[in-house]
């Protein structure tokens, strides 16, 4: 039983109000300022608000785009807070936390958070690292000097490494993988702006497509894409004066695993337990905060850059017990219609990768009543971010 | 394509590739709690010691995981090859990576041994090949 005294200070205090998207393509030809810009602008109409009340700006540290100069091609004149947060993927859960603390500490009143990228035209993320480019690699703080020159370079192969684990140890299987796949596909089907929309795939097509780093295959992988997403966040306060109904931000958790291991991403190799993901504690301290606990999910937005992210996280996050995560996939569970539909416009593996940003939109969309997909009555949604090396997640609620 | 040569000069990891280029396979530890520390660093999360040093391995390991990268990514690694990962016998607190050619069979357990690849610039790369059992 989740326990009501442990009440985390912030819950249910501060609102997403607003919410914005670019198209999401594999060549926006645009600019990321661009199209972070038009992005928030979508946003702040969306929340019935101008640039002129934006006084905070909160970004993934991987964006070359930067809060001053977003704030700069907006118009923002009264910039009084800014901050980054990351790694990655983990970024736009923290940025929830990040304007929530801003917003309850006075230093902002209505904060922007964004992430825009041209992840296919200009800097693919499944590239490889950053830092491949000189004439050596690793070193300075990175470790990365421990893994490069084998050839382990991305992070679809760390993710195969983990996906190769997990089927030695709890025997998951590459049609359980597919079933994570198959969902997010089915949930684009059913969203026009989804990159896969239109595009219907079926367990032997995905069994068929060429394996990538195994036990990974095409499908396993996310979408390279080019496209931004902004959402407004202001006190829950104020929220009520404003045009769409308020999603409140319930709770946010961040957490790391229990290995002391630094480095980034490749290290996860090195983990006592390769499967564990940081979001088995940021869910613990999650579920505390908000006072309420996976069963309480009507849907769930699951960070998918894989998936085998998936799989582990519905463990992480307690939605089934560690190594259950492929038959709780397989089962249908997290299907429109399931027990815990996620990803319900298509994830990063088919509606676009905004590094975890499109997350953020779909959960406030679904809160909203607003979804292509919508869940029957939904109140309450868990996002998360990551999930390597540590994990990110929040809680929303509707008003 | 050249290889992607590791930056040997870290200095938290340095030792690591000297040893390497004299035939030896070493890891950090802490002398105070002898927890082994890897991805090495100077000081010891563990017991909050700053007394850590470098220690020999016997250079056998066991298999814990592997991968067969099927799509090329960089020209210094044409695919198919094996990504591997090795746990330490003498100490299972530090997994090392690996990579054979091609994509042989492999299971979990499978003993390993180490060798040293000899880079373009006179660096060495600890790698692994299959090994049998004693």
């Amino acid at each position: 039983m989740i326990d009501e005294e442990a009440a985390f200070a912030g819950r249910d205090k501060c609102a997403v109000v607003g919410i914005g998207s670019t198209a999401f393509s594999r060549d926006s030809g645009r600019s990321v300022l661009s199209l972070a810009t038009e992005a928030s602008l979508a946003a702040l109409a969306d929340a019935g608000l101008s640039p002129s009340d934006v006084d905070g700006v909160v970004r993934c540290e991987q964006d070359t785009v930067t809060p001053y100069s977003l704030a700069a091609a907006l118009g923002v004149t009264d910039l009084s807070f800014w901050a980054d947060t990351g790694p990655g993927g983990v970024a736009p859960c923290m940025m929830m936390g990040l304007a929530m603390g801003a917003i309850l500490s006075g230093q902002a009143k209505t904060v922007l958070a964004f992430r825009s990228l041209n992840g296919r035209s200009e800097a693919r993320l499944g590239a490889g690292v950053p830092g491949m480019g000189g004439e050596r690699v690793g070193g300075f703080g990175r470790y990365d000097e421990y893994y490069l020159p084998y050839g382990l370079i991305t992070a679809g192969q760390t993710f195969a490494l983990m996906a190769q684990r997990h089927m030695i140890e709890y025997g998951t299987t590459q049609e359980q993988l597919g079933a994570v796949a198959l969902a997010c596909r089915d949930a684009a089907n059913a969203t026009p702006h989804a990159q896969m929309h239109d595009k219907p795939l079926s367990m032997e097509q995905y069994l068929g497509s060429r394996m990538i780093s195994s036990p990974l295959r095409l499908f396993d992988f996310c979408l390279e894409s080019d496209g931004a997403c902004a959402v407004v966040i202001t006190s829950a306060e104020r929220a009520r004066d404003l045009p769409k109904h308020p999603v409140l931000i319930r709770a946010v958790a961040g957490g790391a695993p229990p290995d002391r291991r630094v480095g980034m991403m490749f290290p996860v190799v090195t983990r006592q337990d390769m499967t564990d993901l940081g979001g088995r504690r940021a869910g613990q301290t999650l579920w505390k905060r908000a006072g309420v606990g996976p069963a309480d999910m009507d849907c769930a937005q699951i960070y998918d850059c894989f998936t085998i992210s998936v799989i582990l996280q519905l463990e992480a996050y307690g939605f089934c017990a560690k190594g259950e995560g492929g038959p709780f996939a397989a089962s249908g569970a997290i299907r429109y219609g399931g027990r815990l539909p996620i990803n319900t416009a298509g994830g990063h593996l088919s509606e676009g990768y905004v590094h975890g940003m499109n997350h953020i939109v779909e959960a406030v969309r679904q809160l909203r009543g607003e979804g292509v997909r919508q869940v029957p009555d939904a109140e309450l949604a868990l996002c998360t971010g990551g999930p390597l090396p540590i994990g990110s997640s929040v809680v929303f609620r509707r008003a | 394509m050249a290889a992607l040569l590791p930056y040997t000069a870290d200095r938290e990891t340095g030792r690591f590739f000297e040893a390497a280029a004299e035939g030896k396979l070493v890891f950090r530890a802490c002398n105070a709690c002898n927890h082994a520390l890897h991805p090495p660093t100077a000081h010891c999360p563990y017991c909050q010691s700053w007394d850590t040093g470098w220690r020999e391995s016997n250079g056998v390991g066991r298999l814990h995981a592997w991968t067969v990268v099927a799509h090329q990514i960089h020209p210094a690694f044409p695919a198919p090859y094996t990504l591997v990962v090795v746990e330490l016998e003498d100490a299972p607190e530090v997994r090392l990576m690996g990579r054979l050619d091609g994509a042989p069979a492999l299971h979990p357990g499978q003993r390993m041994q180490v060798w040293f690849e000899k880079l373009d610039d006179g660096a060495a790369l600890p790698q692994w090949r299959p090994a049998s059992e004693p």
